[in-house]
């Protein structure tokens, strides 16, 4: 539902920003399922690997939701090591895209591409920093057990380490989904695109399933804020109402972001990518600092 | 609420590594004097009534206040807008800054000893560590005074790392060096900056 109702939240604050009625919640959701009855063209320079890669896109984030628990509700499955498994699947998603870009032979996509992998890879020292933070606070590799011992009362500066990881959060989200002010997903200019480029082959069905992909990444990053900036102990429809206000404020955020921000310029983007990882570094030393868990001997 | 200032003020010190604007600077300095005055409200507990008032007058009123206004004047007087000459490019700047962090961490816990607060140690080390790479960083004379902004901020971090006490003296000194610095770059924007008209380099 969060899903469904995300990119329509982001496009309504923007109209409403920007002073205009514009389209309604369910529009997205009314443009995909247009798209679901459209057929594929397929260029004929393109291998399988422009076919598979839309539906692993799709299949790595539900493999990844599959893992990431949601409040007191623990992930379907869980195993030592299961927040390394959420990136890679991320990972995984995101590479095929690339090779798929790669595989049409334009040089757009292939610029596109470039900086795609540019841009994750400068993200994801920032989330495995925070990720190892968070196995080290709590002596755990699963996301399961780490929100259960999390929020232990021993932990009060539990709630720094909280603020810090929703900042880098939110701003790894933006990157994952290709927003402002990393890149503008409504530019209509193929050499300052950076996600839309990639995907400029795509129509209908396999287009549908890209569009799918990214709103479950929104949802997928907003359960990943709530779970760390809500207690599990909590009351259980206490932390829907607040799932609730988190998902439709961080949509409110990126319209507010997309409607009163310019895109960074290409060049400035990797200092802006780098900033978040040091804001993770700082979370790390934090938590480093006051558990006085390093050793110097 | 304490190690909530701390780390707001270290988060400020990554977002000055990677500005780029001036008017970021002149923000950001701001709200460091906003921040050291709240962390030394709360951390020195025993403070006669003229030390109080000298502390409220270096942070909040001079630190907090004046210097991103006088910073803000200048920026308007001499229309220099941004970092446009820098040595090392941000990204490079950053790396120098996260690094930075590290060394000032591993330098506070090898000097580790009761008298020592470890967090403000940690952060001050890593404030000083910034305003210098800062420095070093970068061309234009606004972004060094920023840099030696940074670095007295670091000293005021030092002298609440070391105890609770703040001699009058130390505060005074660093008062007068945030003046005589301020004032000086004013002096070279506001009188330098209409005879060269717009030449920004040497050799032009």
């Amino acid at each position: 539902m969060t899903a469904v109702l995300f990119p329509g939240i982001i496009v309504r604050a923007k109209s409403i920003f920007a002073g205009r009625k514009g389209p309604g919640l369910f529009q997205p959701l009314k443009d995909v399922m247009l798209l679901f009855q459209k057929g594929n063209v397929i260029s004929t320079t393109t291998s399988y690997i422009f076919k598979i890669a839309p539906a692993i896109g799709l299949a790595s984030v539900l493999s990844a939701t599959l893992v990431l628990p949601f409040g007191p509700f623990p992930a379907l499955i869980s195993f030592n090591g299961d927040i390394v498994f959420f990136a890679y699947m991320l990972g995984i998603g995101k590479f095929f895209l690339i090779i798929a870009a790669l595989d049409t032979g334009s040089a757009f996509e292939g610029m596109g591409a470039n900086r795609e992998a540019l841009y994750s890879l400068l993200a994801e020292p920032a989330f495995f920093i925070l990720a190892g933070t968070l196995a080290m606070l709590t002596g755990y590799s699963s996301f399961n057990e780490i929100l259960i011992g999390l929020y232990n009362p021993d932990n009060s500066y539990i709630l720094i380490y909280s603020i810090i990881s929703v900042i880098v959060l939110a701003q790894i989200m933006q990157v994952e989904n290709s927003r402002m002010p990393v890149d503008d997903p409504k530019t209509h200019l193929e050499l300052t695109m950076i996600h839309e480029v990639m995907i400029l082959d795509y129509s209908g069905f396999d287009k549908a399933l890209i569009h799918i992909t990214s709103w479950l990444k929104f949802a997928l990053y907003s359960t990943l804020i709530f779970d760390v900036l809500i207690p599990v102990q909590w009351d259980k429809g206490i932390q829907f109402g607040l799932f609730a206000i988190i998902a439709v404020s961080l949509a409110v955020y990126i319209g507010f972001i997309e409607s009163f921000k310019v895109r960074n310029k290409i060049g400035r983007n990797p200092v802006f990518l780098f900033t978040i990882s040091v804001l993770a570094l700082l979370a790390f030393v934090v938590v480093l600092v006051l558990t006085e868990k390093m050793i110097l001997s | 609420m304490m190690e909530f200032l701390i780390v707001a003020f270290a988060a400020t010190l990554i977002y000055l590594s990677a500005a780029h604007r001036f008017r970021v600077f002149a923000r950001f300095m701001g709200a460091q004097g906003v921040l050291i005055f709240g962390i030394a409200l709360l951390e020195l507990n025993e403070m006669a009534t003229a030390n109080l008032v000298l502390v409220v007058a270096e942070t909040l009123l001079f630190k907090g206040i004046i210097v991103p206004f006088m910073l803000f004047y200048i920026i308007r007087r001499t229309q220099v807008f941004k970092v446009h000459a820098q040595a090392t490019p941000s990204f490079y700047i950053l790396i120098l800054n996260a690094a930075a962090l590290i060394v000032s961490v591993v330098i506070a816990y090898t000097l580790q000893n009761p008298y020592i607060n470890t967090v403000f140690m940690t952060v001050a080390l890593y404030a000083l560590l910034s305003g210098l790479i800062i420095i070093v960083t970068h061309k234009l004379i606004i972004s060094h005074l920023i840099g030696f902004l940074i670095i007295e901020n670091a000293v005021f971090l030092f002298t609440i790392a070391l105890g609770n006490e703040m001699p009058a003296l130390i505060n005074i000194a660093m008062l007068l060096d945030i003046f005589v610095g301020v004032l000086i770059m004013g002096f070279f924007g506001m009188r330098l900056k209409p005879d060269t008209g717009d030449l920004t380099q040497l050799k032009d």
